[in-house]
């Protein structure tokens, strides 16, 4: 058994070492690049997910939300409720919203969106929105007439959005209306522009809770609170130990608040995914069969001559194989390297989705799935091949 | 020892039938060099086939040493072929990618043996058929004289029972199949090595102890070991 393999690892390396060089490297190059775009599509799609819950817990959700019970418009006593959360431990902090769709008027265009009444200094212990001004200023607790603004909805002077709310030009310092779903219109004094690239967020506007209420008026309600805990990742835990507080109101974590969004647009991503990877490897296995095929083909009175003096033909296979799993080896090393190098270029220079720079993030599980797949059709790939070829007839295949 | 029984072979090409073999028996003793002659098609490749065990007869019986080879599966037979026999073949059949060496001590290296112990012997196998210093070489860079001793080498590497030999000559001039041949009776003179060679030059007949020349798929004349055979001009 040993020996058995010695000697097909001393075939197949000599057959390396002194066989084409030019189809070597072919070879493993066509290898490796399968070897990245087996990985890539992944990388890409874990990018958007990252950058999705980044987005949805630094400016949209943060990590759980609170919402009104069923049949509730509204939470009541948000102070309390917020002194409640906020004295668990792990909470780092709490942001009640009131939410409202309006309509803003600039400058003869007018554009429907979403505004939030927030308390700023609240706000600034759960998002990250105020670090994210492009312009201007964040709200501060006493602001009455100051309204922030996303960059969408605030828009280029003389540019459409492509469909997006956009008032085409607003800069800090310009008065816009807005019109409440009460039929009560205001008119603020635009106090900041933000970018964070999140689409919810940059199509919307903030103003103070106390405004808000006003308007609306509401007294100690909000529609959401948003919850910030000390670390990422744990939100389930959180979420357990909230309820475990008595909280009567309805508590999600920001992956079940976006759960719907995502999971189609992860499910379409991991259908072209999986397309991608299903063509990735038949290339695989049609290469690798080709390449042993043809060495086979050319080698068939070798074969016959190793049968001849005395060689197992398992021995012969092995030898095939071996040739196989080392140029799978070399080839996904040097697709690791490229990928290595795609993903830092990346890194540099993200591709730009509609809800921000993406960046590709390579998790180990799809590596060493890539990496098994890789090696299981390239193995088969180079078994048939040699097994056809190595099972003949002695002397037809020294005959060739 | 070989005995082989009766035996036949019938190719089937297409719908015709060809006989290379119509009912061959032999004995092969222990020690013997001899030589299977005869024209071309008259069966005596198919019968150096059959007995290296690289062909089955269609019919008929082959026993080597009193094992019955026909009665052997596919893996037992490649087993007796590495253990049992050396083969030469006609246009050499050496692996390409490897140098003499590596050559000669492959099939050593099938059986297990220790890395010291192959080297040591092929390369005296190599120094014994004069290629001392061509070891490190390919297939090549090898002329075709020095190609058969590494051929011959590999064959003999495991000290087989019995050597076939397929017209190791036929590709060689004069001068070099004189020193292949001087080569083959000193292995039989020094150390009683069992051969047996298909040629079909006439001239190959005084190297052999015994000369069976087959017709048209059937032993024509078989003649008796001579106890002492004429001195052939030597060169190796």
């Amino acid at each position: 058994m040993f020996s058995g393999l010695q000697v097909s690892a001393f075939l197949a390396w000599k057959s390396i070492q002194r066989g084409s060089k030019g189809t070597l490297a072919l070879t493993i190059m066509i290898i490796a690049l399968i070897f990245v775009n087996l990985i890539f599509l992944p990388s890409i799609i874990s990018g958007v997910v990252e950058n999705f819950n980044t987005q949805s817990i630094d400016f949209d959700i943060g990590n759980l939300i609170i919402e009104p019970r069923e049949g509730s418009q509204y939470i009541e006593n948000v102070t309390s409720l917020q002194k409640k959360v906020e004295r668990i431990p792990g909470i780092a902090g709490t942001s009640p919203r009131i939410v409202a769709g309006v309509t803003y008027f600039y400058k003869g265009r007018n554009a429907a969106s979403t505004l939030y009444g927030i308390t700023p200094e609240d706000e600034r212990s759960v998002t990250k929105i105020a670090d994210h001004m492009l312009a201007g200023e964040f709200l501060s607790n006493g602001d009455t007439n100051a309204i922030i603004m996303g960059t969408t909805l605030a828009g280029e002077e003389g540019e459409e959005a492509g469909g997006l709310p956009s008032l085409q030009g607003v800069v800090v310092g310009d008065s816009v209306e807005v019109a409440y779903p009460n039929g009560e219109v205001r008119t603020y004094r635009v106090k900041g522009i933000y970018e964070t690239q999140s689409f919810n967020v940059d199509t919307a506007a903030f103003v103070t809770g106390r405004e808000m209420s006003g308007v609306l008026g509401l007294n100690d309600q909000a529609s959401a609170i948003l919850v910030k805990t000390d670390v990422n990742g744990r939100e389930e835990e959180y979420k357990t130990e909230l309820l475990s507080y008595g909280i009567q109101e309805e508590v999600r974590t920001y992956r079940e608040k976006a759960a719907g969004f995502v999971d189609q647009a992860v499910q379409s991503f991991n259908i072209i995914n999986t397309i991608s990877t299903l063509v990735s490897l038949i290339i695989a296995i049609v290469v690798v069969f080709i390449v042993i095929f043809i060495n086979t083909v050319n080698r068939r009175r070798q074969i016959g001559i190793l049968k001849a003096i005395g060689i197992d033909q398992g021995i012969i296979i092995n030898s095939y194989v071996l040739q196989v799993l080392f140029i799978t080896a070399v080839g996904a090393l040097a697709g690791m390297a490229l990928a290595a190098g795609v993903t830092t270029y990346l890194t540099a220079y993200p591709l730009v989705f509609p809800g921000g720079p993406v960046y590709p993030v390579v998790e180990a599980p799809a590596v060493l799935r890539s990496i098994a797949s890789l090696f299981a059709v390239s193995v088969v790939a180079g078994y048939i091949p040699a097994w056809q070829i190595a099972r003949e007839d002695i002397l037809t295949a020294i005959r060739g | 020892m070989i005995v082989a029984e009766n035996l036949t072979r019938v190719y089937t090409m297409g719908r015709v039938e060809v006989r290379a073999l119509r009912g061959v028996s032999l004995e092969v003793e222990k020690g013997e060099f001899v030589g299977i002659m005869g024209a071309s098609g008259s069966g005596k490749s198919t019968l150096l086939h059959i007995l290296g065990l690289l062909d089955r007869p269609t019919s008929g019986r082959v026993t080597v040493d009193g094992t019955d080879v026909l009665a052997l599966s596919d893996h037992q037979r490649t087993l007796f072929r590495l253990n049992r026999l050396g083969y030469v073949f006609q246009d050499y059949a050496l692996i390409g990618e490897l140098t003499a060496l590596e050559n000669v001590y492959l099939t050593s290296l099938v059986r297990g043996a220790p890395r010291e112990e192959y080297l040591r012997r092929s390369a005296g196998i190599l120094e014994r058929v004069g290629l001392a210093d061509r070891m490190d070489h390919r297939q090549s860079e090898l002329s075709g004289g020095e190609q058969q001793r590494v051929a011959i080498a590999r064959a003999l590497v495991n000290n087989p029972s019995i050597l076939l030999a397929d017209e190791p000559c036929a590709n060689l001039d004069s001068q070099t199949s004189k020193s292949i041949l001087d080569l083959f009776a000193r292995l039989n003179e020094d150390l009683d090595q069992t051969i047996v060679m298909v040629s079909h030059e006439e001239w190959h007949k005084e190297y052999f102890c015994r000369v069976v020349t087959l017709r048209d798929g059937l032993i024509g004349d078989m003649a008796e070991c001579r106890k002492e055979r004429p001195p052939p001009g030597r060169t190796a």
